[in-house]
């Protein structure tokens, strides 16, 4: 029986079909993309576009015709966008197509990547979030919502019964080879951060992504698991280890700031992701630990010092 | 920075002083990479200033600027803390001005130590006062300098100072985590000692006419917690921590807008501007009574009648403590 990856030519889904490959067998890995795989891997290979209104349809065929078994569900945008019905099309409703057409298709399992920050940055959380929290619908930030419906999607066809889903919540990455909106952040030398805040983040390497993505695939427990580093960072240490000079700017001020430079078409992000580097954001990895026996290998600090070796090269970061 | 030392190859046994000569010369090169690596690490933040500020007659650059910064963050702060955010170096930085005010300052006196347990859990359940949450870091000053065991306590903090900046990073670098079931549950199954102030922000800004009477105990949460971590409870009267900042007034009008929880007028505080956030040195007494054990079973956190009588238990003989001491006390100054 064969697994198939969506969202195939992403980062992560690249690294993950690189992995199904040598473990399964080419033939047994099926890619599921706009863009083919890469030509050195002999992967069978489907073109799928998730934002296409009979998307579902399409991929129901695929499943069916290639006899797909597993489903790991890795089409998602790391990067806010500025068009958000398109980001609206794939996370939610590509994430709907997807759970539909597998539950049609007689599929066992979805593996379907989410991320921490669907807990969102809130003072009033407890100091570790377990997968229980509850996550509200609604969110002022048009990202944070996609990949809300996306979940509440899951949870749904979790809750029919027909099929086993498995969410896995990657905290940020941080590592080699990892380009975001929040790693360039690093590439500046000067770093405005807010004033009077050094809160907690968790960044996890590529490597321990991935085996916590292939643990979710082998143990096929329903469910939502986080997978986090060992241990978390302050975001001040994490800039000063990577030789960056922060500049301290009152929140009030750096809210409007970065919301006129994300309408004006300079910014990154908009204001809205300013939460994540005020209130703490830490989520408790025991349940992936005990459940899917994943064990990261990697802590907030040694993710960030290979990020900065691979980015400055070896040394930069004494 | 550890530079791999050169592998030199051997000629032959039958040259001793050669041999020795080699040997004597690769030690000392050791020694000056071992001296080298040891420099590097532990530069303190003044060598690397005089550094900048040498580099700076060249012209001053962004990369020097950072560096500095960077030792000097260091200097204070470790590079990794715990999953709450507990910082060891931070909290070793900050003892000093904590242990003077304890020692010097207020001269606070404990009673009771020996209610606290040495080893296990316990919630330690104390009167709040003072507009500045300096009584929570007293009381674990007390615990870990005069118990036996030095253990360390984490306190629970009111959401308001966990979310205000500056207090925020600082009060969980300490070691503080939100006042939260969870949380709270989380360190107690841990095994851990846990403070508590179940009054919250009615009690740390009441009024100075107010001083002394304890407000409402929340909806007993704390004995939830409790109940639920089999932890058994230790009531803590906190005496002299009311006049350190007796609040005259509250200007709401300014405090809100800023995101304070409230803003207070005392006699020293605005007026005298950053004078006034120096605390009166009152004199203070930490009492721990008998701990109340908490073994009722899980199911008895649902409860509410049993939560609320626990809570009041507790209410009550913290009440009590405070009004023996202050019926002993003949002056805030002297005690």
């Amino acid at each position: 029986m064969r697994i198939a990856v969506t969202g195939a030519a992403s980062f992560l889904g690249a690294r993950l079909l690189r992995r199904l490959a040598e473990e399964r067998g080419p033939d047994n890995v099926v890619a599921v993309d706009l863009a083919a795989p890469p030509a050195n891997l002999a992967v069978r290979a489907r073109t799928v576009d998730l934002t296409e209104p009979a998307s579902d349809q399409r991929l129901l065929e695929v499943f069916g015709e290639e006899g797909v078994e597993t489903v790991v569900h890795a089409a998602s945008f790391t990067n806010p966008r500025r068009d958000g019905s398109y980001a609206h099309e794939l996370e939610s409703i590509g994430t709907l197509s997807v759970l539909a057409a597998a539950e049609a298709a007689a599929v066992r399992h979805v593996v379907m990547r989410s991320s921490t920050a669907v807990y969102g940055a809130r003072g009033q959380h407890p100091a570790l979030l377990t997968e229980d929290v509850p996550l509200e619908k609604s969110a002022p930030l048009g990202w944070l919502r996609e990949k809300r419906e996306a979940e509440a999607h899951a949870a749904l066809f979790a809750k029919r019964g027909a099929l086993a889903v498995t969410v896995v919540r990657l905290a940020p990455l941080f590592g080699p080879a990892v380009h975001t909106f929040y790693t360039r952040v690093f590439d500046r030398r000067v770093v405005p951060v807010l004033l009077g805040y050094d809160p907690l983040v968790q960044l996890l390497h590529p490597d321990d992504a991935l085996e916590g993505l292939m643990a979710a695939v082998r143990a096929g427990k329903p469910g939502a698991f986080n997978v986090v580093p060992r241990r978390p960072i302050t975001l001040l240490a994490a800039l000063h280890l990577a030789d960056k000079l922060p500049v301290a700017v009152p929140h009030p001020m750096a809210y409007a700031a970065v919301d006129l430079l994300w309408s004006t078409g300079v910014g990154q992000a908009p204001a809205g992701f300013l939460d994540f580097v005020r209130y703490p954001l830490v989520a408790d990895g025991t349940k992936a630990a005990r459940e899917l026996g994943f064990e990261p290998r990697f802590s907030s600090k040694e993710s960030l010092l290979a990020y900065v070796a691979y980015r400055y090269g070896a040394g930069a970061a004494a | 920075m550890t530079r791999s030392a050169k592998v030199v190859p051997i000629r032959s046994p039958d040259e001793p002083e050669d041999l020795a000569a080699r040997v004597r010369a690769l030690e000392a090169e050791l020694a000056r990479a071992r001296a080298a690596a040891a420099a590097g690490t532990s530069e303190g933040p003044l060598v690397t200033l005089a550094r900048v500020l040498q580099a700076g007659r060249r012209g001053i650059r962004w990369d020097s600027v950072a560096r500095l910064w960077k030792s000097l963050y260091f200097a204070w702060h470790s590079e990794e803390t715990d999953e709450f955010g507990y910082d060891p170096r931070f909290a070793e930085t900050v003892r000093p001005l904590l242990e003077f005010l304890y020692t010097v300052w207020w001269r606070v006196e404990p009673a009771g130590m020996e209610n606290i347990p040495s080893d296990g859990p316990g919630l330690i359940v104390a009167n709040h006062s003072g507009v500045l949450p300096w009584d929570g870091g007293m009381i674990k000053l007390a615990v870990r300098h005069e118990h036996p065991a030095r253990r360390e306590c984490r306190l629970l903090a009111l959401d308001m100072f966990a979310l205000l900046p500056v207090l925020a990073p600082a009060l969980s670098k300490l070691g503080e985590v939100r006042a939260n079931p969870l949380n709270a549950e989380r360190l107690l199954k841990r095994g851990e000692l846990v403070g508590v102030f179940p009054e919250g922000v009615k009690g740390v800004g009441k009024p100075y006419k107010r001083r002394y009477k304890l407000a409402r105990f929340g909806r007993g949460g704390f004995v939830r917690v409790a109940l639920r971590a089999r932890a058994p409870i230790i009531p803590c009267a906190v005496v002299g921590a009311e006049e350190i900042h007796p609040m005259i007034a509250k200007a709401d009008w300014v405090g809100k807008p800023l995101g304070f929880p409230y803003f207070p007028i005392t006699p020293t505080f605005p007026h005298l501007g950053p004078l006034g956030v120096i605390p009166l040195p009152s004199k203070w007494t930490i009492d721990f009574a008998e701990p109340i054990p908490m073994d009722h079973g899980p199911e008895a956190a649902d409860d509410v009648l049993l939560v609320n009588r626990l809570s009041e238990q507790v209410r009550s003989t913290i009440q009590r403590m405070i009004d023996s001491r202050l019926a002993r006390r003949r002056s805030i100054w002297t005690g």
